[in-house]
């Protein structure tokens, strides 16, 4: 049989802008890989980019999450590297950071993943574009810290975003936009129950966290006005 | 009253993120097994180059992937991910 080449990379480019050999970190890491797709976005800018642990706060809400900041002319781009270091439940299944940054009144707002790396690489993209400040958060699975198999790390963002505990969405001028559609949404106990820092978790707090999801969710759905620019519609990786 | 998960208390630095950490992880020292590729299956989609946290899978000329020895970590995500099943983990001798 002859060979035929579907050839992934070609969509994104492959010139590296994290130094392999300069990379420490941990095993199987969530952040790294969601850097890795920036920097290939942002190319040259990557280097003058800074890194920071939120101390306390950010736009006022409570977070230990890794923040970037990208400068070029007059757009701004923060960057928010979500691997929740000591979050509980409670803080897993309720993210603010994005529609808080709505309401401060950012040109571009946007959530991604690192699971899926072609709308992570769409979305810094058009935040550049974007004259003004914009935001993204990408939550970055974190074996160390969440405790699960380090070759997981990709289907552990998959999981989050299939049981809609964070959905991808962005929020161009006022407009809402759901990139990611899920149409049959995983059960939250697959997402949280494969993690070690969960492991005492009962199934009555499982319940109530399902239950703010599912809130949660259908606020978002509301929200979006059907002027999609793309949505690609998804069932997931079957695993 | 609101239900909250009993996690503990302790926060994991973050050698990425965090400026001035100590380095408690260096690709190469951690390494338990390596991916090798089953050339005869593989259709060089690239989905293990996509997803390679360390950007430690190059692309050959003749269209194959390969590991880089010294950045790899070997933490098996192209081996999970590959939707064939081409890549295994070997272990390191």
């Amino acid at each position: 049989m002859d060979k035929f080449s579907l050839m992934v990379p070609n969509f994104i480019p492959s010139k590296e802008y994290v130094d392999p050999k300069h990379n420490n970190a941990c095993i199987g890491c969530g952040v790294s890989l969601a850097v890795r797709h920036v920097g290939k976005a942002v190319e040259d800018l990557l280097s003058k980019a800074t890194f920071e642990r939120a101390a306390g706060d950010m736009f006022g809400v409570k977070t230990d999450a890794g923040f970037m900041r990208i400068k070029q002319g007059k757009s701004e781009l923060i960057i928010c590297l979500d691997d929740e270091p000591g979050a509980s439940l409670n803080d897993v299944v309720s993210k603010k950071l994005a529609d808080v940054a709505v309401a401060e009144g950012f040109e571009y707002v946007a959530t991604a993943s690192p699971s899926y790396p072609f709308d992570l690489f769409e979305k810094v993209q058009s935040a550049l574009e974007v004259e003004g400040k914009s935001f993204i958060h990408i939550l970055c699975p974190c074996p160390t810290a969440w405790q699960f198999s380090t070759e997981d790390a990709v289907k552990m963002g998959f999981r989050a975003v299939e049981s809609l505990a964070f959905p991808l969405y962005e929020v161009a001028s006022g407009y809402y936009n759901l990139t990611i559609k899920t149409l049959k949404p995983r059960a939250l106990s697959e997402y949280i129950s494969g993690q070690g820092r969960f492991e005492k978790v009962t199934e009555k707090q499982l319940a109530s966290a399902a239950e703010k999801v599912e809130k949660a969710y259908a606020k978002l759905t509301e929200k979006i006005d059907g002027q999609m620019a793309y949505t690609f519609e998804t069932t997931g990786p079957v695993y | 009253m609101e239900a909250t998960a009993k996690v503990s208390k302790k926060v994991f630095t973050c050698s990425a993120v965090d400026s001035g950490n100590a380095k408690p992880f260096k690709p190469g020292n951690a390494v338990q097994s390596l991916p090798v590729w089953d050339k005869d299956r593989c259709i060089r989609c690239g989905i293990c180059y996509l997803y390679c946290p360390h950007g430690a899978v190059l692309r050959e000329d003749d269209g194959y992937f390969d590991v880089d020895k010294k950045v790899c970590s070997g933490c098996g995500v192209c081996h999970r991910e590959c939707w064939f099943g081409v890549i295994g983990m070997a272990e390191e001798e």
